[in-house]
């Protein structure tokens, strides 16, 4: 038996939707009953939802082009599903960032700001509603079954600018935009990789006259160089798909993010190493999670140096 | 000039670098060299933030600790940069892409310890910081900047 990425596909692609219904869900109820747990709870859930989505997207591509050829597939239902994918992974990913700033700022202000909860909440209403679109439309591509009229499907064809075509066409079109986006990329990983390095080394036991929270000040930089990564990646993704999505050092790469992401999440909600003041030596379990979160990220970037070597990516 | 370009391409070393099928080769030097640079400009951006006014109540003088990961970056990127340069010695030696990256890397660096001493060193309490401070660290988020993107674009120029 293997799995294949279609397969996994398949296993994945309703976290984003079924996902978004419980955090929605999770949001409305602590606004009724006022809680401000688990009002925490529906952002983090938001934030692990978008994570997921990455996976969701990426495994798509490659189950599309699998099974594009067989008989009795539409290819342009399948192109309108991706279209349809894009623009909620978009949205979904704008959530996640939100739902994270809410986070961020719940630790560090006496109270969340209204503009932020207002962003967090119209954007994930949005987001659940395309994410919605995007899997009824997804269904349609092999489940006959569920169309009112047989062989009539729901959306027309995609237009617009934010489809995988047009943004692979832009990409490939002109030569400055891939060298340009990959130096961005490396500006974007710097930045990352310096802020985690910082805060990581003061809860493994440097830097010790810091306090953590002045260090978590600094969290939104790194969250801007990774936003600045997954805008590049996903252009490069967009524009050459298969050679990530037949290289093992992509899964490689995809799987620490998963791991990277996670811990990021931890160091901006978790109350331990919150607490940690001026002077404060840090428990050996948060040592471990502090250094495994600086693993995560050498096996990012490890396996993204890798993708020409150990796969086939140019 | 030529002459000693060539040599250095031709030696064992550098073809193994640029020829050996094996992982080790090129591809963990570069792998490395890429470590290096996130060390090395990532520490430093941190700092630079800070001086520029991000997290003001961030005390700076224990951020002195981010100096020894920059110079660790700073050496791991001369022995796997110069290793890299000798297995494509006639090319790199030749194109001024790369010693526009040499100059941003020596300014860059010049920057760093002037960084030390004015800011960190002399200040009996580092934390109040003049205007020399910020001025630096502009200049260093700016260099580095240049360094990392003109060292990425040695990859498109053939």
């Amino acid at each position: 038996m293997g799995l294949t990425i279609p397969h996994l596909h398949l296993l994945l692609n309703h976290v984003p939707t079924v996902g978004s219904v419980a955090a929605v869900g999770l949001l409305l109820l602590a606004l009724v009953r006022r809680n401000d747990d688990l009002l925490r709870a529906s952002f983090e859930l938001m934030f692990v939802v978008a994570l997921a989505t990455l996976p969701v997207y990426l495994t798509g591509v490659a189950a599309g082009t699998a099974i594009e050829e067989l008989e009795g597939v539409s290819a342009e239902a399948i192109r309108t599903h991706e279209t349809a994918a894009l623009l909620a992974f978009v949205w979904m990913q704008i959530t996640g960032f939100f739902a994270w700033l809410a986070l961020w700022q719940s630790r560090r202000l006496p109270k969340l700001p209204r503009a932020t909860l207002g962003t967090v909440v119209l954007l994930s209403v949005i987001t659940l509603a395309l994410m919605g679109r995007a899997a009824t439309i997804g269904g349609e591509i092999r489940h006959p079954e569920i169309l009112a009229t047989p062989g009539a499907v729901t959306v027309g064809a995609p237009t617009g600018w934010l489809q995988s075509t047009v943004i692979a066409d832009f990409v490939t079109q002109y030569p400055w935009v891939w060298p340009a986006a990959e130096a961005l990329h490396f500006l974007g990983l710097c930045l990352v990789l310096g802020v985690l390095l910082a805060v990581n080394l003061r809860i493994l036991g440097a830097m010790k006259a810091l306090s953590f929270a002045s260090l978590h000040r600094l969290l939104p930089w790194g969250m801007l160089g990774f936003a600045l990564n997954l805008t590049t990646g996903m252009l490069f993704f967009i524009a050459a798909a298969s050679q990530y999505t037949e290289n093992i050092a992509f899964l490689w790469k995809v799987i620490f993010l998963g791991l990277a992401g996670a811990h990021f999440l931890y160091l901006t909600v978790f109350s331990r190493t919150w607490g940690m003041n001026v002077g404060a030596e840090a428990a050996p379990l948060d040592k471990l999670v502090a250094a495994g979160g600086l693993g995560a990220w050498v096996g990012v970037i490890y396996w993204g140096r890798m993708l020409p070597f150990i796969g086939n990516a140019f | 000039m030529m002459a000693l370009l060539s040599w250095l391409e031709a030696t064992g070393f550098s073809t193994w670098v640029r020829e050996g099928e094996t992982i080790w080769a090129f591809p963990t030097i570069l792998t490395l060299h890429t470590f290096g640079m996130g060390l090395l400009v990532g520490a430093n951006a941190v700092i630079d933030l800070r001086l520029l006014g991000i997290g003001r109540r961030l005390p700076l003088a224990p951020l002195r600790a981010l100096f020894p990961v920059m110079w660790g970056g700073f050496w791991l990127n001369l022995v796997t940069g110069s290793m890299l340069f000798a297995a494509d010695a006639t090319k790199r030696g030749t194109d001024p892409l790369y010693y526009t990256k040499l100059v941003f890397v020596a300014i860059g660096v010049a920057v760093i310890v002037a960084l030390r001493r004015r800011v960190f060193d002399a200040a009996e309490n580092p934390g109040v910081d003049g205007g020399s401070g910020k001025m630096l660290a502009a200049v260093s988020l700016a260099t580095w900047t240049m360094a990392a993107t003109t060292g990425r674009l040695l990859a498109y120029v053939s």
